[in-house]
């Protein structure tokens, strides 16, 4: 193990590929999904007058908050190339914990039920990965359906209405005009970009998913940092689970089916390598934003629901595309 | 550092064995070696209020007591269900189990398919090697369960499918037609309009079966209505959340939409919190849905729904009478030859929940959630 499979497995691919300067692939990584983003937006607003209305704009961000703060979590554990297939499932357990709380025990318990299970399950899965050593792909995938299970049988499959009216007022209500959803996930957007550029804690998470050989060598705690991302992926699960029941007002054992897919769309579309040791949280503000006007406009342009599985799978694998061109080797 | 690489696999093996456990427990607790206690276990809180308010008590009446079979003392059932996770799917297990419950001699062992069509084939050939007399099948997919009911028929034991059919030999379907369903709702929306105004239809999930028919039976009545207008099409998978996504998408759009159109009640509510968000509470937007749930019979008493097509679950104990009644050898009254192989009993459809009978059908729906707080109110 001198090398780490990503270097490995990208070497040979690099190879009779034009080289750029490693300024200016690292400049395009960096702002080829901001471009593709800015692209789609003018198409979109050439599409239709009523896509840049305030409104909708705010609606879009409202729509991206929920996958977009799963995205933020997974965008960690990505760094370290790791994966978490289980945020779906774990979702659907916060939502029906936390919608039950907040029903019988109030909001204030409700909100600490939803941090806590979430910390708690992310935290499972990171002790199985960096103390188990078990494949972050397959210990996520046991979670999944773990997750799944625990959903089912605290509700029996009955979903749990939530009439708690303040409750409902925080995931439906504005702050200065602006959604609070939307406001949840701008301001965790700049936690966690303040968390992976400028700490300490952050440049360990890119060294551990760059060369977790050299990581450990240069003295960092390889094992607590990667369990450590887990339980990041694990408390966003939590804040999204308490947008998810606020906005919605129901905790059904469904609620969170195939958002890990969604999540994990969004972090790879904002240029996070599977691979490990890149990417950024900004960028998958916008991956994930990317998404979201992308389903906006296909609604405003009243394209088939059938139509845009098309359009969502096209758009992923161009904006990846469109990264490793222009970003080769990163 | 190679110990733990050594022991990795070791671990994986545990925890898949430990997965694997939990789902055989699963299974085994809700056969209950003949007795159905597990099986009540699986349906939690009852939803079904006493035998007799099954909607279809009357379709192949039973009396109640032992059930003769030449040469079997004792009878025990299959019941493959095609997944627990949805209220409706529990409501039928109940309806299964009150049949059961009313004949002495007779057992069920209920088997969950995950929602998985190649779970639930393995499903049936569990069951037939636990020797089962006959086996009930609401079956996830068409296609890929016909080698598992070619398998039970060739074994020529009774094979009962319910709500969903599949292209093989079989003795009976038995089946309630959402296409009609839907027309009628349908219907009762243009009527209510007029026969004029502009609606959005939120699909169940792209691709099943019960959506497309619901589509279906919209499209044949809006045929027939030249001054509606279906704005647009959107995929609220029956959920909730998308729902939400389509309709705040529509409002943005379109500054005059009449009624809304879902196949389904928790996406019915998805569109009442986008007309929320979106502040046109004063709009006055009709919601006509599906799904004929207790709590969305009393959405329709209170006016939030317009109307609520009534697709019951409790059909699990037409499925024994017909199971029990082939054992014994009599015809299936009512059941006829179709376009498939085996014959086809039709239900007759329920009639639509408006609110003329919403107080009278409130017990008779399914589920015992609570009802949903209406965001505009």
């Amino acid at each position: 193990m001198n090398e780490p499979a990503a270097t490995m497995l990208a070497k040979p691919k690099m190879q009779g590929v034009r080289e750029r300067g490693p300024a200016a692939t690292a400049t395009m990584r960096k702002y080829g999904a901001g471009v593709a983003l800015i692209l789609l937006i003018i198409f979109s607003s050439l599409q239709s007058d009523r896509f840049l209305q305030v409104d909708n704009v705010l609606n879009v961000l409202r729509q991206i908050s929920i996958v977009g703060v799963l995205a933020l979590g997974m965008t960690f554990v990505i760094i370290t190339a790791g994966i978490d297939l289980s945020v779906g499932s774990m979702l659907s357990v916060v939502v029906v914990y936390t919608a039950d709380t907040v029903q019988t025990r109030g909001v204030f318990l409700g909100v600490i039920m939803a941090l806590s299970l979430g910390c708690l399950l992310g935290l499972v899965n990171g002790l199985g990965v960096a103390i188990g050593r078990i494949q972050p792909f397959v210990m996520t995938l046991g979670m999944l359906a773990f997750a799944k299970g625990i959903a089912l049988i605290f509700t029996e499959g009955q979903p749990v209405a939530i009439t708690n009216d303040a409750f409902l007022a925080f995931g439906n209500g504005r702050t200065l005009g602006i959604p609070n959803p939307a406001i949840v996930f701008l301001v965790l957007l700049a936690v966690c970009m303040f968390v992976l550029r400028g700490t300490v804690f952050g440049r360990s998470v890119y060294a551990v998913g760059a060369n977790e050989e050299a990581a450990r060598l240069s003295g960092i705690p390889v094992r607590r940092v990667k369990c450590a991302v887990y339980v990041i992926s694990g408390l966003m699960v939590g804040i999204a689970g308490i947008l998810y029941a606020s906005q919605l007002g129901v905790g059904t054992p469904v609620a969170g089916d195939g958002k890990e897919l969604d999540a994990i769309a969004a972090t790879v579309v904002g240029g996070t390598s599977l691979f490990g040791g890149v990417g950024t949280a900004g960028g998958t503000f916008v991956g994930a934003a990317i998404l979201g006007v992308l389903s906006n406009i296909l609604n405003l342009s009243g394209v088939s629901p059938y139509v845009q599985y098309l359009f969502r799978g096209g758009l992923i694998v161009a904006a990846v595309l469109l990264q490793r061109r222009e970003g080769r080797g990163r | 550092m190679k110990i733990s690489r050594k022991l990795a696999p070791v671990l994986v093996l545990v925890l898949l064995s430990a997965t694997a456990c939990s789902k055989a427990s699963t299974v085994s607790s809700s056969g209950g070696g003949g007795s159905s206690d597990g099986s009540d276990k699986l349906a939690g809180s009852q939803t079904l209020q006493g035998y007799d308010s099954l909607p279809f008590k009357d379709i192949l009446a039973m009396p109640e007591g032992d059930v003769k079979v030449a040469g079997k003392e004792k009878i025990l059932l299959g019941f493959s269900q095609t997944c627990f996770n949805h209220p409706w799917r529990k409501a039928m297990l109940e309806s299964v189990l009150a049949e059961v419950k009313r004949h002495p001699n007779v057992s069920v062992v209920t088997v969950d398919g995950n929602c998985d069509a190649a779970k639930q084939s393995n499903d049936i050939d569990d069951l037939m090697a636990r020797g089962v007399d006959a086996i009930i099948m609401s079956p996830v997919e068409s296609a890929g369960l016909a080698p598992a009911a070619r398998r039970v028929m060739a074994k020529k034991m009774p094979l009962v499918l319910l709500d969903r059919d599949v292209p093989a030999e079989k003795t009976v379907f038995i089946g309630q037609s959402n296409v009609e369903m839907a027309y009628e709702t349908a219907k009762k929306m243009i009527a209510d309009m007029n026969g004029k105004g502009n609606i959005v239809e939120i699909t169940g999930l792209s691709g099943s079966s019960p959506a497309t028919d619901r589509s279906t039976g919209l499209k044949k009545a809006l045929a027939e209505a030249p001054g509606m207008k279906l704005l647009a099409v959107g995929d609220g998978q029956w959920v909730r959340e998308p729902a939400v996504k389509v309709m705040d998408d529509w409002l943005t759009k379109y500054p005059k939409i009449d009624a809304v159109f879902s196949h389904a009640e928790e996406s019915s509510w998805g569109a009442m919190q986008a007309i929320k968000n979106a502040g046109r509470c004063n709009d006055n937007i009709k919601e006509y849905t599906h799904d004929g749930s207790a709590p969305g019979f009393k959405a329709v008493k209170e006016g939030q729904f317009q109307a609520d097509g009534n697709y019951s679950p409790f059909i699990g104990d037409i499925g024994v009478r017909a199971a029990l009644g082939a054992l014994e050898g009599k015809p299936i009254d009512g059941a006829k030859a179709y376009s498939q192989p085996g014959s086809y009993l039709q239900l007759p459809n329920l009639p639509l929940v408006t609110a003329e009978n919403a107080d009278q059908w409130v017990p008779k729906g399914w589920g015992t959630f609570e009802l949903t707080k209406n965001p505009c109110k």
